[in-house]
């Protein structure tokens, strides 16, 4: 009972952290809610026992893409041109 | 015209989708189990590695993580041809 | 140096050794405990770099992380992957054969089949080498993407 209602919480979540990074206008705050998105998928891998795919969930989705994103936004502006 | 057109084809696709997703099995019962069973009851002594997981991806499926490794070496070498130019206009961190 | 930037060096220098250690854990001990492997083991510890660009200023990341070292480790690794498995063929078996299980040398105890909660670490043949091996091409690989993403940007990221 506790462990589906921890996977509806996580599913929920999932599904409104990849609302937000349609619904953010800002694009750090889009590639931030993209980590949080990895970081609750990592956990629901980890709930259906397959801790394998979980850690490189974590390691590379939330950690090195976001990353990578937020050097590439942070290095180019709006217009895709260099800062 | 191309209104319906385009919502034909999205409804092929769902069609095809659907049916792929259907035939997959939920509740965590494989449908052929052969290969299964036999690298959970062999596995472990004809890989020397208590870890079924990484005894199958190292030994069973060796082929497999080579390629796997040679896509990432790959992935890094076009990465730095395509940040070697972006690096050559100043004295920036260049990538060589 | 101002406050904040004093906070987050302080706190990656703590975070640093644990970071890791846990990826060597990893990596080392794939044979062994179920969250193991060389690839996982190697994402997390490329996340340490990352966490060096968050703390610290591009100068001290160009000073402290060594692009060259980056990359030969990369290109050791795959050597080492490729090398360890064609040295099958040397002991008459197929290409990725594994040739040193139930050896008795390094890597080489025999396993029995069933629980054995601890394990030992001295068991598994080339399996752990493909781990180390897989391990530092993952870190290098990672690493360099890394730096050469922070090489693109111009002025400094403070």
């Amino acid at each position: 009972m506790i462990e589906l209602i921890v996977h509806i919480l996580l599913l929920a979540g999932l599904v409104i952290s990849a609302c937000m990074v349609w619904y953010m206008d800002d694009l750090i705050s889009a590639a931030i809610a993209f980590g949080a998105f990895s970081f609750l998928l990592s956990l629901e891998f980890l709930m259906l026992q397959a801790p394998d795919v979980a850690i490189a969930e974590a390691g590379i989705g939330a950690g090195l893409t976001t990353a990578i994103f937020v050097i590439a936004i942070r290095g180019t502006d709006k217009d895709g041109g260099c800062v | 015209m191309k209104n319906t057109f385009q919502i034909g084809i999205l409804v092929v696709c769902a069609a095809a989708f659907l049916m792929a997703g259907l035939n997959l099995s939920f509740g965590g019962a494989p449908a052929y189990t052969d290969m299964d069973d036999y690298m959970l009851a062999h596995g472990q002594e004809e890989t020397g590695s208590n870890n079924i997981v990484t005894g199958v991806v190292f030994d069973y499926r060796g082929f497999d993580t080579l390629g796997e490794a040679t896509v990432l070496f790959t992935v890094v070498l076009g990465a730095g041809l395509v940040f070697r130019r972006l690096g050559k206009k100043e004295d920036e961190y260049e990538y060589e | 140096m101002n406050m904040s930037s004093l906070v987050r060096s302080g706190g990656a220098n703590i975070m640093m050794p644990f970071i890791l250690v846990y990826g060597f854990y990893i990596v080392v001990h794939g044979h062994l405990t179920p969250p193991g492997g060389g690839f996982q083991g190697g994402a997390v510890i490329a996340t340490a770099v990352v966490l060096l660009m968050v703390a610290y200023s591009r100068a001290e990341v160009r000073a402290s992380v060594s692009k060259n070292v980056l990359k030969n480790s990369e290109t050791l690794g795959l050597l080492l992957f490729i090398g360890t498995a064609l040295l099958a063929l040397t002991a008459g078996l197929a290409f990725f054969g594994n040739w040193l299980l139930d050896a008795g040398t390094l890597f080489g105890t025999p396993v029995a089949f069933g629980i054995n909660p601890p394990g030992d670490i001295n068991t598994g043949g080339i399996i752990p080498v493909l781990n180390i091996a897989v391990g530092i091409e993952v870190l290098g690989a990672m690493g360099i993407l890394l730096l050469a993403m922070l090489g693109g940007m111009k002025g400094d990221a403070e």
